[in-house]
């Protein structure tokens, strides 16, 4: 029973780290506490949880995406040109966005399966690539003043519920049933648990990781449209330097750097961890830059318990042997 | 002085397990002195002792005549203990010479021509040819596994401690081995000596020691005993056979594999019956992996045909052999056999994953259904299918990865060094599994480089060498030179 319990604690660290922060910013100033800064703290986050979520796809089959922050900007940017420029219908323009990054994801599939180098390196590349499409085609330009319909992604409520919060929950229960529920999601694992035995196993290795840089690919579309709605306009600037948020909630969250281990519900505290810390730390009265400090020592600090708790493991496990 | 190293009542506890059991032994100066018992009997435990990696509870260890309560790792080094453990202990990015002089200074800079001269040396004593410049990851399992033993035996060494050794190495390469192992007791050094393979023990060692259960059997003088009695004293009990052979080969065809090349493989034609076990022998690169690898899809062919049934099947990928009714059961079962993180059910219910989801979502009932039946008919010890493989034993994680294939309902399977690394019980339950499949008419291909666990279980046995069919023997007809003779050819 004892034992349990210790295996429940650990299990969900990274969650009692949400609450104990959420407690501490709430005992130093109420204000924290309210309704309304919970409210904030999600809606700000629902885009990262978003492609936070199409990140740990790529990362549980042993992966890596760099190329997240630039296939934002690349999406938000044809999105907000087809409305504003072509005067395309919203509607349209929403799924020719989600195309776009689609079409981004299987571009890093494709090289990467092809040239069999590390997603790393391939993102390295493609990001870069993506980046100056971007900036081409928008010229370096803003694009202001999309419409409110549109905005209403971003901006608006269903039954007093800002809707990109139930636009993440959605992603959140799809990701989570595709992962744990279909053979699809066991087969991700698997790749990133150990490809060559899932090779033997019958897999067709590439394939999954197409499809897995494409799933992301859309996740981040999706997140990117959310940002651009929220913030009613789109640059070539809006996104990048989000795929580095996302990694760092999906490795507090658990998710493994080697792949193959990793569950949506930890991504997401993972993401709200970081929200809290920001929200938090600005309504206590310190500004941005300390924010970086705390949110670097708090990813450290997470791992290297972590590794802790592993190393105990390994020693006990041997032990036995 | 009688013995070089003597071990007294050494008792070795871990939460639950007793590992060591008020254990002596004593080890004879210029002796080869084996060490045998089933996987769990406390060998590795008893290494790590005399190593000084872990820390008895109790007991002295007399090293040349001096006494400790335990060893650290730089003490035993400084007394000239080196071991040569099961998995390799290598550099991979680095240089054969340089591996072998790792941790070694001469003079302020590196020298690359010493250390290369050191390396060359060693390799001429072993009549080895080893380019002392190859990067380590470029050398077969067989060259890596002697780059280890050089590495030991540059060092002042009096005892070398051996876990395994010839587990990665074929037939020939064993004997290179042995004469090294010769040359070393020559100079004096006290060998001891781990190997599943009786037949080793009797050719290298002087006296054997059986474990069981952590706790001391018996030191015999390998010349004063026999197989049976080493056997009978390892695992406490009578053992009914060594190999529990039946022939259920029947006349229908289950795989005909014709012409195919690739994979360094050319032109290689063969007929298994069903019910039938046809072994293939040959040396370490001959070529009966990646031939497994090519009628398994794995490996891109360049030519050949697959017919299973009489009919012949498109197979491009690890896809289409298991949906044709062929199933591998890999040589390497961590790197390629299993999942070792994750759960035994998990792992058992994985190749046929597709057949027990329905419109894409896994069917878990079913699933568990699947994996506890595998579990009873291979008997996986384990308390539980929630547990990751990684914590069973080698035995218990083969028959997973066994389990694994027969649960895609295979009418071919290849056997790819099935009892490599595991001890003789489980080996004997997965010779009584191979006979059971057979008796069902699943055809069975075995690759070992185990040639009597060959000679024992096969209906036939093809050779290969270099990557080309040099023989074929029947039943009536199997005779180990003549094997070798076929393997060797070039």
């Amino acid at each position: 029973m004892k034992d349990k319990i210790i295996g429940y604690i650990k299990k969900f660290t990274i969650l009692l780290v949400l609450f104990a922060l959420i407690i501490l910013f709430g005992l130093i100033n109420p204000v924290f506490f309210t309704w309304q800064n919970f409210m904030n703290i999600l809606t700000q986050q629902a885009y990262v949880i978003i492609a936070a979520i199409g990140l740990s796809f790529i990362m549980i089959g042993g992966g890596m995406d760099l190329s997240v922050g630039y296939q934002m900007s690349l999406v938000g940017i044809i999105t907000a040109m087809c409305m504003m420029w072509y005067n395309l219908p919203i509607w349209l323009s929403i799924m020719i966005g989600m195309i776009t990054g689609v079409i981004l994801g299987l571009c890093n599939g494709l090289a990467a399966v092809k040239l069999k180098v590390h997603p790393l390196i391939i993102t390295l590349g493609t990001m870069t690539v993506y980046q100056g499409i971007s900036y081409i085609i928008s010229n370096s330009n803003t694009i202001f003043g999309l419409p409110d319909a549109f905005k209403f992604i971003g901006q608006g409520y269903v039954f007093g519920i800002p809707f990109c919060i139930i636009l993440a929950v959605i992603v959140a229960a799809i990701a989570s049933f595709i992962l744990n529920k279909t053979y699809f999601g066991r087969y991700v694992y698997a790749i990133g648990s150990n490809e060559d035995a899932a090779h033997l196993a019958g897999v067709n290795t590439s394939r999954i990781k197409l499809f897995v840089f494409m799933i992301c690919g859309a996740f981040v579309a999706l997140s990117s449209i959310i940002l651009i709605a929220r913030a009613g306009s789109a640059t070539s600037a809006t996104g990048p330097g989000t795929e580095f948020t996302c990694m760092t909630a999906a490795v507090l969250g658990g998710i493994s750097f080697k792949g193959g281990s990793g569950k949506v519900w930890g991504v997401i505290t993972g993401v709200l961890i970081l929200g809290v810390l920001s929200s938090g730390m600005q309504i206590i009265g310190l500004g941005t830059y300390p924010q970086y400090i705390a949110k670097g020592l708090v990813l450290l600090a997470a791992v290297g318990f972590d590794n802790y708790q592993k190393e105990v493991h390994v020693k006990k496990d041997k032990k036995i042997a | 002085m009688e013995y070089i190293l003597s071990l007294r009542n050494i008792t070795k506890r871990y939460p639950g397990v007793i590992a060591l059991n008020q254990l002596s032994v004593d080890f004879k100066p210029g002796e080869v002195h084996a060490l045998l018992g089933e996987n769990g009997a406390g060998k590795s435990t008893l290494i790590k002792v005399i190593s000084g990696a872990i820390s008895p509870d109790e007991g002295e260890i007399i090293w040349e005549g001096k006494s400790y309560s335990k060893m650290t790792p730089k003490i035993s080094k400084m007394n000239g203990i080196e071991v040569i453990y099961q998995e390799f202990n290598l550099v991979d990015t680095l240089s054969a010479a340089e591996n072998i002089c790792l941790g070694e200074k001469y003079g302020k800079f590196v020298d690359f021509s010493i250390m290369e001269k050191k390396a060359a040396e060693i390799f001429k004593q072993f009549k080895i040819d080893i380019d002392p410049k190859a990067k380590v990851e470029r050398l077969t399992s067989a060259h890596r596994q002697i780059v280890e033993i050089s590495k030991a035996i540059s060092r002042e060494c009096k005892l070398l401690i051996m876990d395994e050794p010839s587990a990665p190495l074929t037939v020939n390469e064993v004997d290179c081995m042995f004469d090294i192992v010769r040359t070393l007791k020559k100079k004096g050094i006290t060998i001891i000596y781990i190997s599943h393979r009786m037949e080793e023990i009797f050719t290298i060692a002087d006296r054997v020691t059986v474990m069981r259960d952590g706790g001391f059997v018996k030191t015999l003088s390998v010349a004063d005993t026999n197989r049976e009695e080493l056997i009978n004293l390892m695992v406490g009990r009578e053992l009914k056979e060594n190999y529990p052979k039946t022939v259920n080969a029947n006349q229908e065809e289950a795989l005909r594999v014709e012409h195919m090349t690739g994979n360094g493989d050319t032109d290689i034609s063969f007929s298994l019956r069903k019910g039938e076990i046809l072994g293939f022998a040959g040396l370490v690169g001959a070529g009966r992996t990646e031939l497994a690898r090519l009628i398994y899809g794995a490996d891109k062919r360049e030519s050949g045909k697959i017919y299973v049934d009489g009919t012949q099947v498109q197979i491009h990928s690890t896809t289409d052999a298991i949906e044709n009714g062929i199933g591998l059961i890999p040589e390497d079962r961590k790197n390629q056999g299993c999942f070792l993180e994750k759960g035994i059910g998990w792992n058992i219910a994985f190749n046929n994953l597709k057949n027990l989801s329905k419109s894409g979502i896994v069917n878990k009932a079913k699933a568990k259904a699947v994996a506890e039946e595998y579990r009873d008919l291979l008997q996986i010890k384990t308390p539980s299918l929630e547990q990751d493989v990684k914590n069973l034993s080698g035995g218990n994680q083969q028959k997973v990865v066994i389990a694994k294939t027969l649960a895609t309902n295979s009418k071919v399977i290849i056997f790819d060094e099935p009892t490599r690394g595991i001890d003789v019980g489980a080996k004997q339950e997965i010779y009584e599994l191979m006979n059971n499949l057979s008796k069902k008419g699943i055809g069975i291909i075995m690759i070992s480089s185990d040639m009597e666990e060959l000679l024992g279980m096969a209906d036939r046995i093809i050779v290969l060498s270099e990557g080309k069919m040099t023989g074929e023997l029947q039943g009536g007809e199997f005779d180990q030179t003549e094997i070798l003779k076929l393997a060797s050819i070039s």
